[in-house]
């Protein structure tokens, strides 16, 4: 650019100190759990290769998702997939040109993090009953 | 925190109410955080408030002066209120003819009609000329528009959203020979434009937009879309179908991912976001 | 980022001009997302209904017609979008020669898992 001296002009910052807001928060979290989701599709991959190869193969998959350290990532995966399942649809809605009233944005935002919330306890919930009952 | 309002604490009905609420007044990231070197920003020095001010608040300040060939600095501004108007640009006003003549700032009208007071305080974009210093933080904090080339202190250079705006083509474009009258439309069809038409070019939108940010150079920023889509919803423009081709394109339109830190933001109420999914029909 | 100065402000934002494309994509992101809406609920459905059950109960289960056909869309809408959703992400944030390499192999790794998938759900059936 053209300012005198060597420098050039600086650039103000942005992320550093843009404050968080519902609405960047939600699409930076849609955006992770996407990627979270993405590991776990390879995981699934893994699943049904193991699946296809026996029982053997099958057990040991299965006995390691029932482990702890399998337990805690399963639990993260659920919170993702609904996150990114709500987040999801509400995109959707917004792409039909619905939805872009600031009140509307944030009541449909906090309504996507109840709901992940929500559906996360109600799935560890029925799968806890299942396998007791 | 703030105590005005009757209205729900976490829903924000409009883009002048302050969240009520806080979790982070910023991301967990250093202030430096991947800002090249010619940008980080160092420590200032701090203005004490004349002797006898009795009611004082601090401001932290983005200086930048284009001659020293140093950083930009965060002065610490302690203001005294009795002696300066309600509003922010009061205070850096104040500041400009009581403490520091060399603070650079643009104002205008100073009653939200220019857009040139556009900066960032306690971390959102907004017009200084229509934020009252009581609703700012303690030490209250402003910096420029977010990702902008800074001329000097608060003053970003604008050129290229505003080549962006241009771009757009913002005029009236008809192939019919003009009539003897004006081009008239029916009062439907003018309210099509209600949400477009009032924007004031402040470049709030454009600065807060995290698309924009890592994108600017090809992502054409909600400011120039929302352009863009006020001649598309224009029954008297004859271009819509040059114009819907040329905003079809990965980066110009479609890096938009309606994360609508624009539709926060703008000052005018307006709703940059909203002409993208329509702009894909 | 500018190689060549460019002789205006406007010259800049214009660039090269619109590509005229983009919406082709936009379209196959959102379909996609439509059709796994379903897809997920019922395989999430599904693996609830499987928790704690053996490799024989698992078979007997894909083996249905209709578990087998779900399982391969949902394979195919679910790598589709993946490599959509992550090619979005990486000309957000890329912007160095590896931008193409990282692009390249999302596409790849997406569409081999796919296929992995799918051999994998069509073995259960037809040689399980
Ligand atoms: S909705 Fe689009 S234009 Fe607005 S802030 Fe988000 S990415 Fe930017
Ligand atoms: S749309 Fe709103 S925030 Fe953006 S430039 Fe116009 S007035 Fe400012
Ligand atoms: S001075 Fe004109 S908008 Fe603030």
């Amino acid at each position: 650019m053209s300012s005198p001296g060597a420098r050039g002009r600086p650039l103000s910052p942005n992320i550093q100190i843009y404050r968080p807001q519902l609405t960047s928060v939600l699409s930076i979290a849609n955006r992770i759990t996407g990627v979270i989701l993405s590991a776990f599709a390879v995981l699934m991959v893994v699943w049904l290769i193991a699946a296809a190869s026996g029982p053997q193969p099958f057990s040991t998959v299965q006995r390691s998702i029932g482990s702890l350290f399998g337990q805690i990532l399963m639990l993260g995966f659920t919170f993702s997939f609904f996150m990114h399942l709500c987040g999801g649809i509400r995109h959707l809605i917004w792409d039909t040109g619905h939805g872009f009233e600031l009140r509307s944005i944030y009541a449909s935002g906090w309504a996507v993090v109840v709901a992940s919330i929500l559906l996360t306890a109600l799935t560890w919930g029925v799968s806890i009953w299942m396998g007791v009952g | 925190m703030m105590g005005k309002e009757k209205r729900l604490p976490l829903i924000i009905d409009s883009s002048d109410q302050l969240p009520s609420a806080t979790i982070l007044k910023r991301f967990p990231l250093p202030r430096n955080f991947g800002v090249a070197p010619d940008s980080r920003i160092e420590e200032g020095q701090v203005w004490k408030a004349p002797a006898g001010a009795s009611r004082t608040k601090a401001f932290t300040i983005y200086r930048y002066d284009p001659d020293s060939g140093d950083n930009p600095t965060l002065d610490i501004f302690e203001v005294d209120l009795d002696d300066c108007g309600p509003m922010v640009l009061g205070a850096l006003i104040w500041i400009k003819n009581k403490v520091d003549p060399t603070l650079t700032f643009r104002r205008s009208c100073r009653e939200g009609v220019c857009g040139s007071c556009a900066m960032n305080i306690d971390g959102t974009n907004w017009l200084a000329c229509t934020r009252e210093i009581a609703e700012t933080d303690e030490a209250g904090r402003i910096y420029p528009l977010s990702n902008m080339r800074i001329v000097k202190d608060l003053v970003p250079d604008l050129t290229h959203v505003f080549a962006q705006y241009a771009a757009m083509e913002p005029w009236l474009h008809s192939k019919t020979p003009a009539p003897e009258n004006e081009r008239l439309q029916s009062p439907e069809e003018r309210s099509e434009l209600d949400g477009y038409y009032e924007c004031i070019l402040c470049f709030c939108c454009t600065s807060g937009c995290p698309s924009h940010w890592w994108n600017g150079d090809r992502f054409l920023g909600p400011a120039a879309l929302l352009q863009a889509y006020r001649w598309l919803a224009d029954t008297r423009d004859e271009a819509t179908g040059q114009r819907l081709d040329d905003l079809e394109d990965p980066f110009r339109l479609y890096r938009c991912h309606t994360i609508l830190n624009c539709t926060r933001t703008c000052p005018k109420g307006g709703t940059p976001a909203r002409r993208s999914p329509r702009s894909r029909k | 980022m500018r190689k060549v100065p460019t002789p205006t402000p406007l010259n800049h934002a214009l660039a090269l001009g619109s590509s005229r494309k983009g919406a082709g994509e936009w379209w196959a992101e959102r379909l996609s997302a439509i059709a796994l809406i379903p897809l997920t609920i019922w395989f999430a459905a599904s693996v609830i209904a499987l928790t704690g059950s053996d490799h024989a109960a698992f078979v007997a289960w894909l083996k249905t017609p209709f578990a087998t056909i779900c399982m391969i869309l949902l394979l195919i809408a679910l790598f589709h979008h993946t490599a959509l959703g992550l090619q979005v992400i990486i000309e957000d944030y890329v912007h160095s020669g590896a931008k193409f390499a990282a692009i390249i192999a999302t596409r790849l790794g997406c569409f081999a898992l796919a296929v992995a998938g799918i051999v994998a759900t069509l073995r259960i059936p037809f040689a399980g």
